[in-house]
């Protein structure tokens, strides 16, 4: 039993026993996981409560907390819920080559916003729920990043 | 694992000074043989590449202009003025940006400089895949069955082809402006979006149709022509394993080839080669059906990210030989009937996410560790701590292995892969790690759906690693200094530090 609540992803998880971490190094996080009898490569990434565990090449997101700092984000969680605009943010860098909706448009859920190319591929944004179209603040031409906020929706 | 150069010391440069009309990885690879043979290798960058690794590479680097490609890695002006500043004598444009247009070697060419690639008409006539198809049936080799004129909006055209289709982009290649068509009713929103997928990439929205041919294997036999006429045939590589129709790894010799098809292969190769004047390296792509039947598909003219693979099984340089051919020196006989020994595989490593359809990832690379030890070979353009480029390709680096037979390059991969460390973001590395292991893969019966039948997102993450992961992140937690200091306090001496991490990797 440990003093910390583990989660990868959303589901919590007991970390596994009888293992333990010995860092290669520290500053970029090459690592080993060190059990009975073998040794796995890792790359240990994060601080404080989110940390990134890169295991046989997939990259694991782990949250960390002590059980105080759980309460805390729970309750901060719960108070963002209640209501607030949607930003929507790009999934992939690329570029945007076309944009479908203007201000104060309605959308459905599921409504095409926009278009981004990315490798030669064309990836429609789509509204992840029903809303008036607050601000639209890119435009065709421009090239967004990985997380870059495309479309505001109330 | 020794490449059979024959660059004697005694041998005199074919140049002094040769300049680099790439980035990346393959800039890197271009610079290694410039200087094994004697060249001084000369480097071109963009404004956020000024400190990049194939510049450093280079004995010198001439900028060419702003990060975005259009302004500097794709203009022929640009590039010609470094040539010209830097007194190159020859201009090796590696793969992608320039290397297949038809304009930028006719350029070089009348800027009295030397092209390393085919001549300018060859690159004309294959750019257009629609011509390539009647000249490769013409010459008596077989083509998939479709459609011999560019589709507009005749969809019985399309449909006489028989359903299901492949639409294609006639100046494509690389997989780009490509479309599945299943049913007439999805054909017409298809056609419109492979024509402007192919006008956005290629500036060309010309599209034909051939029948799909599934499951399928894509083969492709490579080819060194010189000056003189004469072709060698340097085998075939694998290249099913494919993503979004791109490779994403390639073997050599094939699993799917026995020797009678092998000669078809061979035969058909050299065909395709005599419809087009070409010297230099070029690869002929088929596709082989179930029954063991092969059609051409396409014929470039130029190096193919997957060269390495043809490297390892004939210990020819590629590269080298490319720049010789380009020079005027003839191919040795021993060259033309080169035998082929033990089995390689290489696996690109790309910032892309596999869990995730494989979209591109982006961000700054932290940990990087490559492979080493016997039988590895890596080609990388970028390493560890440094921002990857959204502009750019996102190829990090080649991993390849070599060994006595397959089974045993598996194992080689395996473990390579294994050794294999980068941080910081998402890549290919975790469906490489699973393929290695894939009973389709190791078997060697597997074909182009595999990603699409086998891998579709990756395997659900096992309760055994996410509690090996939860005890690597907890430990981290409870073992971090409660500090902002990232770095741990230099070591007393060099050798301290040394010894230290001795001490850490045993």
């Amino acid at each position: 039993m440990t003093d910390h609540d583990v989660r990868v992803g959303d589901e919590a998880v007991v970390p596994a026993d009888g293992w333990t971490l010995a860092w290669d190094d520290r500053a970029s996080g090459l690592a080993r996981l060190i059990g009975p009898g073998r040794s796995i490569p890792v790359i240990v990434e994060g601080e404080g409560t989110d940390w990134t565990v890169t295991l046989h090449g997939r990259r694991i997101p782990v949250t960390v907390r002590s059980w105080r700092e759980r309460i805390l984000a729970d309750a901060e969680t719960e108070a963002r819920t209640h209501s607030g605009p949607t930003t929507v943010a790009a999934t992939l860098p690329g570029l945007v080559v076309a944009v479908a909706v203007a201000a104060g448009e309605e959308v459905a859920a599921g409504t095409s916003l926009l278009t981004i190319e990315a490798m030669k591929m064309q990836n429609e944004v789509r509204a992840p729920r029903d809303g008036t179209v607050l601000e639209v603040t890119v435009a065709t031409g421009d090239t967004v990043a990985t997380g870059a906020p495309l479309v505001r929706l109330a | 694992m020794s490449l059979r150069t024959d660059t004697g010391a005694s041998r005199r440069p074919p140049f002094d000074r040769l300049l680099i009309a790439n980035r990346g990885e393959i800039a890197v690879r271009v610079a290694r043989a410039c200087r094994e043979l004697g060249i001084s290798p000369i480097a071109v960058h963009s404004d956020v590449d000024a400190d990049a690794l194939h510049v450093r590479a280079a004995d010198r680097s001439e900028r060419i202009g702003p990060a975005a490609a259009a302004e500097s890695y794709l203009s022929i002006e640009a590039i010609l003025d470094a040539a010209r500043r830097s007194g190159a004598q020859a201009i090796h444009p590696g793969y992608g940006f320039l290397s297949e247009r038809a304009e930028f070697a006719r350029a070089v060419e009348a800027a009295g400089i030397v092209f390393v690639g085919p001549p300018p008409d060859a690159l004309a006539s294959l750019g257009d895949k629609l011509a390539a198809r009647r000249s490769a049936a013409a010459a008596g080799v077989p083509i998939v069955p479709g459609t011999e004129v560019a589709v507009t909006d005749d969809l019985d055209l399309v449909a006489a082809v028989g359903l299901p289709v492949m639409l294609k982009a006639a100046a494509g290649g690389g997989g780009r402006g490509m479309r599945r068509v299943d049913t007439l009713d999805d054909l017409p929103s298809a056609l419109a979006t492979a024509r402007r997928e192919a006008h956005a990439a290629f500036g060309d929205g010309t599209v034909y149709a051939e029948r799909l041919v599934s499951p399928a294997r894509h083969v492709e036999v490579q080819l060194l022509g010189d000056r003189h006429g004469r072709l060698a045939v340097l085998g075939e590589r694998d290249c099913s394993v494919q993503r979004r129709h791109q490779k994403l790894v390639e073997e050599s010799p094939s699993p799917a080839v026995d020797e009678p098809l092998r000669e078809a292969l061979f035969d058909s190769a050299r065909r395709v080669a005599t419809t087009v004047p070409f010297h230099n390296a070029a690869t002929v792509e088929f596709l082989v059906d179930g029954d063991g039947n092969h059609y051409f598909l396409e014929m470039n003219t130029r190096l193919q990210v997957e060269h390495g693979v043809t490297e390892l099984v004939t210990g020819l340089d590629l590269v080298a030989w490319q720049i010789r051919v380009a020079a005027g020196e003839p191919i040795p006989e021993e060259l033309r009937s080169a035998e082929r020994r033990g089995h390689a595989i290489e696996v690109r490593c790309y910032a892309e996410d596999p869990y995730h359809g494989f979209v591109p990832t982006a961000g700054r690379i932290g940990a990087w560790r490559l492979p080493d030890g016997p039988g590895v070979r890596v080609d990388a353009g970028i390493e560890g701590d440094t921002d990857l480029r959204p502009e750019y390709d996102p190829l990090l680096a080649k991993l390849l292995v070599w060994a006595d037979d397959r089974p045993a390059a598996l194992a080689r991969l395996r473990r390579a892969l294994d050794e294999l460390a980068i941080g910081g973001l998402q890549t290919d590395a975790g469906f490489l790690r699973w393929l290695v292991d894939d009973d389709a893969f190791v078997s060697g019966d597997y074909d182009t759906s595999l990603i699409e039948t086998r891998w579709h997102d990756g395997p659900p993450l096992t309760d055994a690693e996410a509690a090996l992961a939860a005890r690597a992140a907890l430990s981290a937690r409870l073992d971090a200094p409660p500090t902002t200091t990232p770095r741990a306090a230099p070591a007393a001496t060099p050798w301290a530090e040394a010894a230290r991490r001795d001490g850490l990797r045993r």
